[in-house]
């Protein structure tokens, strides 16, 4: 008998079903993790993301991974916008050692992986690129760990400052080498010297334009935090895909968008945006789609290049911050910690790897599987850094242990 | 502790003079989101390296930080030692990314996220107060005014308990608490309310009558030193001074300054005149008064409890600033007086320009930033 109501076999696995099992998933594990453990809860996320990834169960096929990547640029873009939202030109200006510890603390990461990179054999450019990709921090773990142990005080405040300066300049620096990277493939100067324009200056203009009429409606709404975070959801959505539209960078168009809205709000119509339970939906699948991309694969062929990586990004980071972090108002004892806070690489780096691979080809496969091997690495190891730095700090919340 | 600590502690040293100190409650606030920080601890650090005339202590969460003027005879030098360590302080902050606030209460803090500064003292509070200890993230003024000797203290403290209305209503600066506005012009009173040691010094003839019940309730192990009484207006014997602790902190140093001034006027005025003699009455009437002027402000009604009637506290005010003004122009103070009495007139109180800017801006997080512009001097607040 045919039952013409019951569904066909085999069930077809449909989007919704995919999106609710991944987030179920990451939080159990993360749950799972930190009670279990007492790791911090991202680096369950992401656990569980690599055990439903290609590199182990394929239950997450690289198609799948493909379809969801929109779900990880709202992620990130809201996660951006925050962070840039952190970036208090005020601060910088009253406070110059500040400035030039964070300056320092990106351009010596930079200079220290360039020459880890040249030293294992990898061409200028080459090495170049990756050391400005390394020199991001992972603007979601430094945000949701903080978040999670409801940490405060001066550590959480630069660790957030300098994520939000170190993000900027790392995209920056990648979008700078951009000519270079043409003129090996073959393009011609025009071309090589227009599109770097192109993507600083459109996404610079898009974000600014977002931020007017953010700012605008806001004003409209009036302050209500409730409203204004959705219009701020709406806002980044809209703003992602007319940067995807437009071919400009998604990232350094939110990153703009944040700095700006922070810093041109002279009527202070914007509320702060707090992460609420809304807000750990967006980490919770940022986390295990990010768990799912990483490549493990090059940890064994070249290991030694990777922990060359690692090691030389967090002398870097370390040396500017004791070389120039007294001053600035980082209390005795707090400088090593804060380069420990700073550790963490994930899904932002992900991207500019994806990206820049996908533009050029010349990128360079082996490159490209040492950075993702770092970045599985720091993405796993760099969470517990940073709880144990803030903890260490003693800014986390007393009686909230695990992040 | 050793018996011979006690007696040194409860030694009057007298103080020369009416002189005037003052006790400012600070509020650290995160410029990012305008929320109470808990930077105390990084602050300090700073200001320890700073060459700040008087001091600057933590206080009982990290949110807060307490700055101690030096003794001062007059008005004028106390205003403008308060102005140089604001500057200062304000400095300091502004490299942590901090803002510093006057005003009673923080208007949307939640209590439950205070963390207490640790230091052995207030944890022992936390550990016997609990949940008191950190909705005790109030932010007050304490005014000090030297006395000649232990009786005349006990003396002054009976007199000072009839104005203790005025300067909650001149002080009141905390209309919000917890995110509503609470109706209150002084919200702040009721955090100290709370305590079990709160309340007013008992109605004892002179210093060895106070002696004798201080000893007694030491014994009975209520209390370790004099520090544990909570109260409105206590004696300080180690400083030879009156202590009046109703005040919220003004949005202004120098509206501080103005509430010494005035504190100073009416002492000089009750040692030079003798012009009552202590009673019961005052007391009786003290937690009526105490309400209509932490509810009311300046439009309270007060119990007079010697001619028995009932007076505007604002009226009663002006009726005093008068009453006192050949004292305060004699220490030079004349000015301050008449600035405080306009101010009166016109029914200007902190709580009031603090539900303008409410009113205006429609938002708790512009009354923070708009108050900690104030205090830095940065707005006209008239």
């Amino acid at each position: 008998m045919e039952l013409s109501f019951l569904p066909h076999l085999p069930f077809a696995l449909s989007q919704p079903v995919l999106f609710g099992a991944l987030l179920a998933a990451g939080l159990l594990a993360g749950e799972a993790l930190n009670r279990y453990a007492h790791l911090p809860r991202i680096t369950g996320f992401a656990l569980a993301g690599v055990l439903l990834g290609p590199q182990v169960s394929g239950l997450l096929d690289r198609e799948a991974l493909h379809t969801l990547r929109v779900l990880i640029d709202l992620s990130l873009g809201l996660i951006v916008f925050e962070l840039g939202f952190r970036l208090d030109f005020a601060w910088l200006r009253l406070n110059r050692w500040l400035l030039v510890t964070a300056l320092a603390e990106s351009a010596f990461s930079f200079i220290a992986v360039y020459a880890a990179l040249e030293y294992f054999g990898f061409r200028p450019l080459l090495a170049a690129c990756g050391a400005a990709i390394g020199t991001a921090t992972s603007p979601a773990v430094a945000l949701l760990v903080a978040h999670d142990m409801r940490a405060e005080g001066q550590i959480t405040e630069r660790m957030l400052l300098f994520t939000a300066v170190n993000c900027v300049l790392a995209y920056l620096a990648l979008t700078l080498l951009l000519p270079f990277l043409h003129l090996e493939h073959r393009a011609t100067w025009p071309e090589a010297l227009l599109h770097p324009l192109y993507l600083l200056g459109g996404s610079a203009l898009l974000g600014f334009a977002a931020c007017v009429l953010l700012l605008w409606l806001s004003r409209w709404l009036g302050k209500r935090e409730d409203r204004q975070f959705v219009l701020l959801v709406a806002l980044v959505v809209l703003t992602i895909g007319t940067a995807r539209i437009l071919n400009l960078s998604v990232v350094m168009t939110l990153v703009t968008l944040g700095m700006l809205s922070r810093n041109l709000d002279y009527r202070h119509a914007l509320m702060p945006l707090r992460f609420g339970y809304g807000g750990q939906l967006f980490f919770v699948i940022l986390f295990v789609l990010t768990g799912a991309s990483l490549q493990f694969g090059a940890l064994w062929t070249s290991g030694l290049v990777v922990g060359a990586f690692v090691l030389a990004r967090f002398l870097g980071k370390a040396l500017a911050i004791l070389l120039f972090g007294r001053p600035s108002g980082v209390r005795p004892g707090g400088a090593g910690l804060l380069a420990i806070a700073l550790l963490p690489m994930s899904g932002l780096a992900v991207v500019m790897v994806h990206d820049t691979s996908v533009l050029y080809p010349a990128f360079g496969r082996e490159l490209s599987t040492v950075l993702l091997s770092a970045i599985a690495v720091l993405e796993l190891l760099g969470p517990l850094g940073t709880q144990y730095a803030l903890r260490r700090a003693g800014e986390a919340h007393p009686g909230r242990g695990g992040a | 502790m050793p018996e011979t600590q006690v007696a040194d502690e409860m030694n009057f040293r007298p103080s020369a003079h009416v002189s005037i100190g003052v006790e400012l409650e600070l509020q650290l606030v995160r410029a990012h989101d305008l929320d109470l920080a808990r930077d105390a601890d990084d602050l300090l650090a700073r200001l320890a390296k700073r060459s700040l005339p008087g001091a600057a202590k933590p206080e009982i969460t990290e949110s807060m930080i307490e700055l101690n003027s030096g003794v001062h005879r007059r008005y004028a030098t106390l205003a403008d030692e308060l102005r140089v360590m604001r500057d200062i302080v304000v400095k300091e902050a502004g490299l942590l990314n901090l803002r510093v606030s006057g005003g009673g209460s923080h208007p949307f803090h939640d209590w439950a996220d205070r963390r207490i500064y640790p230091t052995e003292r207030f944890r022992a509070i936390l550990e016997r107060y609990g949940f008191l200890a950190k909705q005790f993230t109030v932010f007050g003024q304490h005014v000090h005014v030297g006395c000649p000797d232990g009786d005349a203290a006990v003396y002054l403290v009976h007199m000072m308990t009839r104005y203790v209305p005025h300067f909650i209503a001149l002080s009141a600066a905390s209309p919000f608490y917890q995110g509503e506005d609470t109706s209150f012009q002084s919200s702040r009173l009721t955090a100290v309310s709370a305590f079990p040691l709160a309340g007013h010094m008992p109605f004892v003839r002179d210093w060895a009558e106070f002696l004798e019940y201080y000893e007694t309730m030491r014994g009975f192990g209520v209390v370790a030193s004099m520090k544990d009484f909570y109260w409105d207006i206590r004696p300080k014997p180690e400083y030879g001074t009156i202590e009046i602790r109703v005040c919220d902190t003004p949005l202004t140093v120098e509206r501080a300054a103005l509430l010494a001034a005035y504190a100073q006027a009416l002492v000089a005025y009750h040692l030079a005149e003798r012009p009552r003699e202590p009673a019961r009455a005052a007391y009786q009437v003290n937690s009526f008064n105490r309400f209509e002027a932490s509810r009311f402000g300046l439009a309270g009604e007060l119990i007079e409890p010697y001619e028995r009637r009932r007076v505007k506290i604002g009226e009663d005010i002006l009726a005093t600033v008068s009453a006192v003004m050949p004292h305060a122009r004699r220490m030079e103070a004349g000015d301050a007086l008449a600035e405080l009495a306009a101010g009166v007139r016109s029914g200007y109180s902190d709580a009031g320009w603090l539900r303008a800017r409410y009113a205006e801006a429609g938002s708790l997080l512009d009354v923070v930033r708009e108050a900690s512009a104030a205090w830095a001097g940065g707005r006209d607040r008239t």
